[in-house]
């Protein structure tokens, strides 16, 4: 408290007038840019708040009070809207703090350079400072602001989403409420929750088994690629690159066709006299054909970069423990289980655990080899078979407007994801190591 | 005799690895081989192949790609164009951003850094799309519903999430490059622009290609925020065509495929090294 008025005391009047209004201060001090930098920023701020943001701000907590009356010609509140718009609002509302600090702080500097008896910066010094002392400062403020909005506020917005009732029977001219509806939802026993845990339990297996999958082709691979009787292995390598290369919509689309009803593969099993097989089609009979070929197509579009790695690791292994090795008369597949296998393990963990994490968030694959099917056959609530949950996810939230269950579950999605990659980030070698490295 | 097991067993060696290689080399190139081969189909309907090969040959459905848009249902065209402007500037955009973001997070030790630098590995394991409904009420309030421009800030903006492969490339660069220029009184500005610029080509290459490549395959976020057939871009184009028009499909791949597969054999040293950089450095 002592120190507050203290401070109050030493200010001179143009602190006090910075922290009445932005930029005054630095106005009376003749910094002019600055000063009106600050000024037509508080003008704007201020304007927002006074037309907008205010009413934005108390529509975050409401939700919306008044709902659209047609015969009357009343305009509703919609709380989608109002739900983002007055979030933005809370961004906005601590961006001014922010910058009210800095304004205030940057008064204050002023005024103990006077004191000091130094003379006070002129506008092209502060650029200077801007681009030099400060430099990280400005480099980051356009990447953090695009981030913020593009990134930031729309995973808050799920966030906040998840715990009101939003979507299904509650769109708009409708109003929604916060609460906790959608997890009552999703932990109940009803249609929701039995197809929660159907997909839980194949998006775990998927992960496991695709990653596994993935991970000993890709390293099996790197191993056929880097034996010493291969030769030209650059020319085998183009190979797999070239799978890697195409863009993975096209390989995923193309194998679609590929496995169609009157596809390729179809067309042979016709030729051969026999039935033809529903591969990929809404059908029960598909299910395990449809996940099948979802872990050859996925391993198909993802072994290439993980031979790639390997061999990159492979090649870092110090060759002198080979021959150590070799001397004392070890077999090639005992120095292959005691040197490679080890090595290889240690140094791909973080890379093995995202790429758990991106299997397990795969959406691409079952999006396109499977669009647009949903098993009503086997209870499923607007999901298929094959659906990890990112596809519910998609398939809840964009096609179907369940606003709150969509966001409930990537909620869920979000702390498996979260926990396991920050446990693999703390955990790497080089978080750890990042300043001795330097 | 000795000898010569060690050479039966060689040659066994020899044997299978090349069956090995060959199949290898087999599933990878033949589904692309069948994308080619259908491409040159001279009828474009999948019906009308003979398993994996067309009857007949022609190059009409390359010609027809552009000239013919089935009564504007499919304007390959102008979904190239699209995608090639959106490609350009969000490539320029996020690479400007991207570099900035990982240069200060490699040189600079600053408050709020490690809160930031969690934040933005957090935010990367997202899917991109989870907060799609939010983004595309964003893009309504700010009037870029159905406009490319939306797609570029959204792609511009969101790339410095991504900035660890680059800054694992400013991290090898030595300290002491950027101590003796600032010792000559260089300002941070002019180290970066002088200094880490020039010597981070390939770097700025491989960002502005990886960038510019995006575009061609998303399918999720065009499909979302443009409504018009005119404003789609090439991924959503080829992903809406059926199997009717299979030819079309595969033709209009292996057009955007091609100059896509040639950057990424150039580049291949690149992409390793990006690859790696996850594991070795973090």
């Amino acid at each position: 408290m002592k120190k507050i008025t203290d401070f109050l005391r030493w200010t001179p009047w143009q602190v006090k007038l910075s922290m009445l209004v932005m930029g005054l201060g630095q106005l009376c001090y003749g910094q002019i840019m600055k000063g009106l930098f600050y000024l037509t920023s508080f003008g704007v701020i201020l304007t927002y708040f006074i037309y907008r943001g205010f009413s934005d701000i108390i529509g975050f907590f409401t939700l919306g009070t008044r709902e659209e009356n047609l015969w009357l010609g009343i305009p509703g509140d919609n709380s989608l809207t109002m739900l983002i718009l007055g979030l933005f609002a809370i961004f906005i509302l601590i961006f001014a703090v922010v910058l009210y600090i800095t304004n205030v702080k940057d008064a204050v500097f002023t005024a103990r350079q006077l004191q000091a008896g130094k003379p006070i910066r002129k506008f092209r010094q502060t650029l200077q400072t801007a681009a030099d002392e400060k430099f990280h400062m400005t480099a980051l403020a356009a990447p953090v602001v695009g981030v913020t909005i593009f990134s930031i506020l729309p995973i808050v917005f799920m966030i906040l989403i998840a715990f009101t009732d939003l979507g299904g029977e509650v769109v708009y001219p409708k109003l929604a409420n916060w609460s906790f509806a959608a997890w009552k939802k999703i932990m109940s026993l009803g249609k929701i929750g039995g197809t929660f845990v159907k997909i839980l339990g194949w998006n775990i297996l998927w992960a496991v088994v695709s990653t596994a999958l993935n991970f000993v082709i890709g390293l099996g691979m790197a191993l056929l690629l880097n034996k010493r009787n291969v030769k030209g292995s650059k020319f085998w390598r183009a190979f797999p690159v070239l799978a890697y290369a195409i863009p993975g919509f096209i390989s995923m689309v193309g194998f679609k066709f590929m496995f169609s009803q009157s596809g390729p593969i179809n067309y042979y099993l016709d030729e051969a006299g026999l039935m033809r097989i529903f591969f990929l089609t809404n059908d029960a009979s598909a299910k395990w054909w449809a996940r099948g070929i979802g872990l050859f197509v996925n391993a198909w579009i993802t072994t290439p970069s993980i031979m790639l790695m390997t061999t990159g690791i492979l090649s870092n292994i110090n060759t002198d423990l080979y021959e150590a090795a070799a001397l004392d008369g070890a077999s090639g597949f005992a120095q292959f289980r005691k040197i490679t296998l080890p090595f290889v393990i240690f140094s791909t963990t973080p890379v093995l655990i995202s790429q758990f994490v991106g299997n397990f968030n795969n959406f691409g694959i079952f999006f396109f080899l499977r669009d647009g099917v949903i098993s009503n056959y086997a209870d499923y609530f607007l999901a298929s078979d094959t659906d990890l949950l990112i596809n519910w996810l998609y398939k809840l939230s964009v096609d179907n407007n369940y606003y709150s269950i969509g966001a409930a579950i990537s909620l869920i999605i979000f702390v498996i994801t979260a926990v396991l990659s920050l446990a693999v980030y703390v955990r790497s070698a080089a978080y750890k190591q990042e300043d001795t490295y330097q | 005799m000795k000898k010569k097991t060690i050479s039966v067993r060689r040659g066994l060696d020899h044997v299978f690895t090349y069956t090995a290689l060959i199949i290898m080399a087999g599933i990878f190139l033949f589904p692309c081989l069948w994308l080619i081969l259908a491409s040159f189909s001279k009828t474009g309907s999948l019906y009308d192949f003979k398993g994996f090969f067309p009857q007949a040959f022609s190059f009409q459905t390359f010609i027809d790609l552009f000239t013919d848009d089935v009564n504007g249902l499919y304007p390959y065209k102008t979904w190239f164009f699209n995608t090639l402007y959106v490609a350009v500037c969000s490539s320029c955009l996020g690479t400007v951003l991207v570099l900035l973001t990982a240069y200060v997070m490699s040189r600079f030790r600053f408050k709020g850094r490690d809160g930031m630098k969690k934040t933005t590995l957090v935010l990367g394991m997202f899917p991109g799309f989870m907060g799609m409904t939010a983004v595309y009420i964003i893009m309504t309030q700010l009037g870029l519903i159905n406009k490319l421009e939306s797609l570029i800030f959204f792609y511009a903006a969101t790339t410095p999430v991504n900035y660890m492969v680059q800054k694992g490339y400013f991290d090898s660069i030595p300290n002491t490059i950027f101590e003796a220029a600032r010792l000559d009184g260089a300002t941070n500005l002019e180290v970066f622009t002088k200094i880490t610029l020039p010597l981070s080509k390939p770097m700025v290459v491989y960002t502005m290609l990886t960038q510019f490549a995006w575009p061609w395959s998303d399918v999720l976020l065009p499909k979302l925020l443009l409504k018009d057939r005119d404003m789609w871009t090439v991924a959503v184009g080829l992903f809406n065509l059926p199997e009717t028009h299979f030819a079309r499909f595969a033709a209009g791949s292996v057009f955007i495929a091609i100059p896509i597969v040639i950057l990424y054999f150039c580049l291949v040293k690149h992409i390793v090294n990006g690859l790696t950089a996850g594991s070795v450095k973090g």
